[in-house]
């Protein structure tokens, strides 16, 4: 047996435990526990959600095995966070499920952020219960990744705190990705992190004579609770208006360009322009049926 | 030349024991099955319990309550036989392709050519006691014989030290010992041997075969031969059949779901373990109900993919019994299954984890019976222009990527949270606070209004407050209430005029003092408001 010659000649075990780290060393007692140790130590499977700070505060995404709770306002960008993680994991090829207790999944806007459809299967429970139960046998069929989102309050329906802890354990049992999304504290102590957005203020383009257009929304993650990872406790994050929305006016694409090649004052010369060109066309029209009056 | 070998699967007692297939609890109790109606009820079949009180076949109800007061009587069911039948010849048909079902729990197939599969001097000892623990797995308590003709192999398949074999050419020493009535000859014949002194069917064969022909016939002759082990009769396989039937008729008429789900839930399992016997799974599910007194109800339940999973069965039975309720007391039914090769998924090293189809199918089922079928499936856009419109697909993953891949960078994209149905909203607008617009405009837009009315000067949103909702059936909507410190729009969206769903709204984004972000929009028509979607 080859022992290195920095440590004294100790029994096999004893060998390893002085290799290891104080508190994990502390723990072996067999050597049957570093099966158990290895996947303690060794780097754990997530899913990104290609959300950068949040990826930052969870370790790189959504661990494998455990539930992580987002609770946040109205307008905070929790839904977005929720469609990013969504189409993060599609986009790389795996199922997920979305459990979709306020109905409020927008498909254009999904598919807009890169979700791949064919990948995801979409549930709409109408109360908690179901809500729980679906994403219980989601998890036991074996999809990598299942969110479940309450929606906004009131969340319709209430279950006992022992649903969520059978619920987490189901996901640490199959290896599932479980992200719930909620408006206010839910899970209870089964959470493997809970990430609290706040939020942030809305950004609008335009002002006084030209029509104003959200832009953006930010939100600022603060961790309320993780288990194990070390990392950033605070992030900052801001979404971008995508809209496919068209000034019926002046037939301007929203968002608008950036305000150094779309000043205000182009803004408010498209506009009063495409009223003109609107009032040009509503003549030729006028004229044509007067026209075929006479 | 290779000798024809056939073995014969043999239910004794069938109609009893078809009846114990379909009632497994029934199996300790002292059971009869009786034949007929009221007085005329004659016993048919009796279990060892009720036999050994003393009970005999051709009983009448009454008489054979009058032995055994604690007899649980049963009528005789085609409905369970006929399912009995096919799932003996199923059995059979686990060992050969050619199989002859002969009806009344007697089923033969062609054990030619096994010696492959079950070598050695004992192989066909080896095959006839696995074609008894097989049909035994599937309810029947079956006995087995393997000789070289169809006649023999049943003669042998009778015997109770089963399995019994009988060696090529030896099928007239195996028969003489046996009494003639193994034979199962016309009554008539049977008197006239009788005062013969025929006993055996050993004695019958001994008798010279012309003299035999010319006092008992064409059937004595018939009768002579298989007494000398001679069964012309070739093998008849039967088609396999297109479809799979379970069912029972029941004693008394059901009225009430549950009940009725006991049973269709055990004839379920019954029909799932046969079609797993052939690695097949149901893709369409009927099901015909004998309603009270007369007439039919037969109905379809769809399967969004091949499944023999017995939960999510019973659960899309159950939510289409519920949801149309057969109108009448069931006192029969059958469940017949379409087969179909289940969905087969290949496992990838390297790529990420495939969903076990099976699993898939059984948990869509299963929440489809849950939440209802339109709640789940995969969603897909629609070409229309109205923000809530969208719709649902089947969801049928296509298989991962046989490498994992990294996920696309995300485009940190905001999310509308759609609300369903829109809420109605209470709006103030003030004046003062509209958008400024040159006085020409402002006249060109007052002049435009009388002929064009949704062109009108766009309203200035001061406050908005949700309108609580009088339909209950979605519970209580979110609360939406404050003073407005943003409004864009109005954006115009007008779809469908030329139908009855006609869309025709003017949208706002407003943002409240509060901090939230909404989508509103007015109808042009009604000038209703409504808030359908939360910027999140």
């Amino acid at each position: 047996m080859l022992i290195s010659p920095t440590l004294p000649a100790l029994s096999g075990i004893e060998a390893l435990r002085a290799r290891l780290p104080h508190p994990l060393a502390s723990q072996l007692r067999r050597a049957s526990e570093l099966v158990t140790l290895a996947q303690q130590i060794g780097p754990k499977l997530v899913v990104p959600t290609t959300v950068a700070p949040l990826d930052r505060i969870l370790g790189g995404g959504l661990a494998r095995g455990s539930l992580v709770e987002l609770v946040g306002h109205r307008s905070g960008g929790r839904f977005a966070i929720v469609i990013a993680a969504i189409a993060a994991a599609t986009s790389a090829g795996e199922a997920a499920a979305l459990v979709d207790l306020g109905d409020g999944l927008d498909p254009r806007a999904a598919e807009e952020a890169g979700v791949d459809f064919t990948r995801l299967l979409w549930v709409r429970p109408r109360r908690l219960r179901d809500a729980l139960l679906a994403a219980e046998m989601l998890v036991a069929t074996g999809f990598p990744l299942v969110v479940c989102d309450l929606g906004v309050p009131p969340v319709r329906g209430r279950v006992p705190a022992s649903a969520w802890l059978r619920l987490g354990r189901a996901a640490e049992r199959h290896e599932t990705a479980l992200f719930v999304s909620t408006p206010y504290r839910s899970t209870g102590p089964v959470a493997q992190a809970v990430v609290l957005l706040e939020r942030g203020h809305a950004e609008w383009r335009g002002e006084m004579f030209s029509p104003q257009l959200l832009t953006g929304l930010t939100g600022r993650l603060i961790v309320q609770k993780r288990r194990g990872e070390s990392g950033p406790l605070t992030g900052l994050s801001s979404f971008a208006a995508s809209s496919l929305w068209r000034c019926h006016s002046c037939g301007a694409l929203a968002p608008p360009p950036p305000p150094s090649t779309h000043s205000r004052r182009a803004q408010k010369d498209q506009w009063q322009k495409g009223g003109k060109e609107d009032e040009e066309e509503r003549n030729a029209v006028s004229s044509t049926v007067s026209a075929a009056g006479k | 030349m290779i000798s024809a070998r056939i073995a014969c699967l043999f239910v004794p007692l069938f109609p009893l024991a078809a009846r114990l297939r379909a009632e497994p609890p029934l199996a300790g109790e002292a059971l009869a099955v009786f034949e007929g109606n009221g007085p005329a009820a004659r016993l048919l079949a009796a279990s060892r319990t009720a036999r050994r009180a003393g009970l005999r076949p051709g009983l009448s109800l009454a008489q054979a309550r009058a032995i055994l007061p604690k007899l649980v009587a049963r009528g005789r069911d085609t409905e369970c036989e006929r399912a009995a039948q096919e799932a003996l010849a199923d059995t059979a048909e686990s060992f050969s392709p050619r199989v002859e079902s002969s009806g009344d729990g007697i089923v033969y197939f062609d054990a030619s050519g096994l010696e492959r599969i079950f070598p050695g001097p004992g192989g066909e000892k080896t095959l006839g006691r696995a074609a008894i623990v097989a049909a035994g797995k599937a309810g029947l308590p079956a006995r087995c014989g393997i000789a070289a003709s169809k006649l023999a192999a049943r003669v042998a398949a009778e015997n109770p030290d089963s399995p019994t074999l009988v060696p090529g050419g030896e099928e007239a020493r195996f028969l003489a010992p046996l009494p003639l009535v193994r034979l199962a000859p016309h009554a008539e014949i049977a008197l006239t041997l009788e005062r013969w002194g025929i006993r055996t069917i050993g004695e019958l064969a001994r008798l010279p075969e012309g003299d035999v022909t010319s006092r008992l016939g064409r059937i004595g002759q018939e009768l002579h031969w298989t007494a000398r082990g001679i069964d012309p009769r070739p093998l008849e396989p039967r088609q396999p059949p297109p479809m799979f039937r379970e069912g029972m008729e029941l004693e008394w008429p059901l009225l009430t779901l549950e009940p009725f789900l006991f049973l269709a839930g055990s004839a379920l399992e019954r029909l799932a373990g046969r079609l797993g016997a052939q690695g097949l799974a149901i893709t369409r599910l009927g099901l015909e109900l004998r309603l009270e007194p007369d007439g039919f109800d037969v109905r379809e339940i769809q399967l969004p993919a091949p499944t023999r999973d017995l939960t999510a069965l019973l659960a899309l039975t159950r939510l289409g019994l519920e949801t149309r309720p057969p109108g009448a007391a069931v006192n029969g039914f059958t469940f017949i299954a379409h087969p179909d090769q289940p969905r087969r998924a290949q496992l990838s090293l390297f790529g990420p984890p495939a969903l076990s189809p099976d699993k898939l199918t059984a948990t869509i089922a299963r929440l489809a019976a849950l939440l209802g079928a339109d709640r789940i499936g995969s969603p897909r856009t629609v070409d229309r222009h109205a923000p809530e419109s969208c719709a649902l697909a089947e969801y049928a993953p296509p298989p991962p990527p046989e490498l994992r891949r990294p996920p696309r960078s995300g485009r940190g994209l905001l999310a509308v949270r759609v609300l369903r149905p829109p809420l109605p909203l209470e709006v103030l607008t003030n004046e003062t606070m509209a958008p400024a617009i040159t006085s020409r405009r402002v006249a060109e837009i007052s002049r435009e209004s009388e002929t064009v009315p949704h062109r009108a000067r766009p309203p200035a949103i001061s406050s908005i407050k949700t309108i609580s909702p009088t339909d209950d059936r979605n519970g209580k909507g979110p609360s939406i209430q404050g003073n407005v410190r943003v409004a864009s729009g109005p954006w115009g969206v007008e779809e469908g005029w030329w139908t009855d769903h006609r869309v025709d709204r003017d949208y706002w984004d407003v943002e409240i003092d509060g901090g939230g972000i909404y989508r509103i929009f007015r109808e042009r028509g009604t000038g209703e408001w409504f808030v359908d979607g939360i910027y999140d």
